[in-house]
């Protein structure tokens, strides 16, 4: 009985292939969040394929990368920064901002 | 000092609502007040630890620790309410009788009270640590004053906890024996909404595939920022632009749990059976797109009565034409065997071809097979197949499948016979067209574990302009099937894997193809 739940624990496993993960080949970009702002609030990325995103938080409160259109939504510790994977994007552009401070901090994603 | 309270309202409401919720649905039990409220000061504890450890959170696991973090505790809190629906629906009916008698002890109450409470505490922990978050980056910028910030936040909370109270003084006046369902019903669909919450969470951490990331927007209909939005993104798990994965896990766990539910309780088969299909047929309101093929599967005209299944067919294309090239197929459907002669599926399917990386959810099939008669009552086994399709995909068409399916036992073999009429309609779909596919499977039972044989698939065409053979799809090949079975209790576990010969011009040269399946009767 043990034998048989073994084996089929195995080809459970085995099935359930890892999922994708971005490699460190992926092409990365970097965004600022400084004076509750993003620098550049506009960056031009690559259509397609698989982007890693590192958001660096220089101010001294924390700040939410949230984007709607790219489904993403991770909290920045001041003078910490972060990995958002995205993508394959289609061409188009997507918007972000940060959700504690959505006066000054908007910005946009444009896939070429 | 109202951005602040719009800010902490926001995230509270989100609590306050599971809380009603939970509240509502442990009406009467002793001692509920005491398991809830302590729920929420670990809540509220543990939301300033996480809010102290963010960055350490955030670095781990490879920079996706928080994705993980809040996926896990989304999941944990998806199982505590699932085992609170099924605990309740076995001992729901007793509880409610002991509590009447004078001076008897609930001791059975407390069981479900620490699942609830967990719950709970998770809930405020989650939205609690964000509101944490950015409390302390208002105090730490001197933004205001502390005026600003207090009475914004208090504000805040007393606001989504108004918002709450509302919801569950409505509970309330559901009659007794009648709010134990509705609350069922309301932490079913909660938990649902939460599974999918966790699901978008390990996408973001790139270890779950989006299938597709927007299928539908309704945001122009019920935004999701709006408060009947946030609202109803608890509640149900309303989302505005929903990724695919989203879908697969809110109904995979609604099924799944509402299959639970009947393992456990003792309700008669037919009022769940009747759920699932109401649940099914509403899950049709999904738009995908019909893929460039059908999955290379056999359907025989035999139902399973009363068995669950969870089962995912998979291909993978070879060809020298680099646009067919590792194109990719897959499906995950869940099917259940609702009577002795009628058995459903819910099917996901997506793909992937070169020349369109991404894999995409491509539409949900709604598959239905009818066994008209008992295996050996006639000479063939005489069966209906029929399948309707949504498609998922902008430029696709939804798709209606229907056709005979005839079965023979002979000795240690079983052979197949799949005719199948397909129509596609839809707006983006001029053509009056009826396509015709067809399939046969052999299968020698060499023993439970392994029943080797061959498959062919074939699809002709449309039917009024049948082209010559050479620009037909016509594949053939190798196959094998097994099962390893664990017991009444645990159910079985059946695999296939073959390889597809192309035979005509008009077909890839080869194809891999797999399926893993488990089922179990309940």
């Amino acid at each position: 009985m043990q034998a048989r739940f073994a084996i089929g624990l195995a080809v459970l496993t085995v099935a359930l292939a890892a999922a994708p993960a971005a490699r460190a080949a992926d092409p990365e970009f970097t965004l600022s969040i400084k004076d509750h702002r993003f620098e550049p609030a506009e960056l031009q990325v690559p259509a397609g394929v698989k982007i890693r995103l590192i958001v660096k938080n220089l101010d001294a409160t924390p700040s939410e990368f949230e984007s709607n259109d790219l489904h993403r939504e991770k909290v920045v510790s001041p003078g910490q920064q972060i990995l958002v994977i995205v993508g394959p994007l289609d061409a188009g552009t997507y918007g972000f901002f940060d959700d504690f401070h959505q006066d000054t901090g908007q910005g946009k994603l444009i896939a070429k | 000092m109202i951005a602040v309270a719009i800010i902490v309202f926001r995230e509270v409401l989100e609590a306050s609502l599971i809380v009603s919720i939970v509240l509502a649905a442990s009406k009467g039990v002793r001692g509920r007040g005491l398991w809830i409220s302590a729920g929420i000061a670990l809540g509220t504890l543990g939301a300033c630890i996480v809010a102290g450890f963010a960055a350490e959170i955030a670095a781990a696991v490879a920079g996706m620790g928080q994705e993980v973090f809040n996926a896990s505790i989304l999941f944990a809190a998806v199982g505590m309410l699932g085992w609170h629906n099924v605990w309740m629906g076995r001992h729901g009916k007793e509880m409610a009788m002991e509590a009447n008698a004078l001076g008897r002890d609930v001791a059975s109450g407390a069981r479900p009270l620490y699942a609830l409470a967990l719950v709970v505490g998770i809930a405020v922990l989650r939205e609690g640590s964000e509101v944490v978050l950015f409390l302390y980056g208002l105090a730490a910028a001197g933004g205001g004053g502390v005026v600003n910030m207090l009475g914004g936040g208090a504000i805040g909370l007393i606001g989504g906890a108004i918002v709450g109270s509302g919801l569950y003084l409505g509970l309330l006046r559901i009659p007794t024996r009648y709010l134990f369902s509705v609350t069922s019903w309301m932490i079913l669909l909660l938990a649902s909404g939460l599974a999918s919450q966790g699901a978008a969470f390990l996408t973001q951490a790139d270890m779950l595939p989006a299938l597709g990331n927007d299928i539908w927007d309704t945001s122009w209909l019920l935004s999701e920022d709006s408060m009947l939005g946030r609202v109803l993104h608890i509640l149900v798990g309303y989302v505005a632009r929903p990724e695919g994965i989203q879908l697969v896990f809110w109904s995979a766990t609604l099924i799944i749990l509402l299959a639970l539910m009947r393992w456990f309780s003792h309700a008669p088969p037919r009022a769940v059976a009747r759920a699932a299909i109401i649940l099914v047929l509403a899950t049709l309101g999904f738009g995908f797109t019909r893929s460039a093929w059908a999955d290379f599967t056999i359907h025989p005209p035999i139902v399973e009565y009363q068995e669950f299944e969870v089962e995912h067919n998979g291909s993978y294309t070879f060809d020298p034409n680099p646009a067919n090239k590792h194109n990719e197929t897959g499906t995950l459907e869940l099917g259940y065997g609702f009577l002795p002669w009628w058995g459903s599926e819910l099917e996901f399917a997506w793909s992937r071809t070169a020349s369109d990386p991404p894999r995409r959810l491509d539409e949900v099939n709604f598959e239905n097979t009818f066994q008209l008669a008992d295996q050996g009552e006639y000479w063939l086994t005489p069966g209906v197949f029929a399948e309707i399709g949504k498609s998922a995909r902008v430029g696709n068409a939804d798709h209606v499948e229907v056709g005979p399916t005839l079965q023979k036992e002979w000795g240690e073999t079983v052979h197949v016979l799949n005719l199948f009429f397909e129509h596609q309609f839809g707006p983006d779909n001029d053509a009056k067209n009826v396509d015709l596919n067809y399939a046969w499977q052999s299968l020698w039972t060499v023993s439970q574990h392994f029943q080797p044989g061959v498959e062919v698939f074939g699809d002709a065409g449309q039917l009024d302009q049948i082209p010559g053979i050479r620009d037909q799809e016509l594949r053939a090949g190798p196959v094998t099937y097994g099962k390893v079975s664990f017991g009444q209790r645990l159910g079985e576990l059946r695999y296939g894997v073959g390889y597809l010969f192309g035979l005509t011009h008009a077909t890839e040269k080869g194809a891999l193809k797999w399926n893993l399946e488990w089922e179990k009767v309940f």
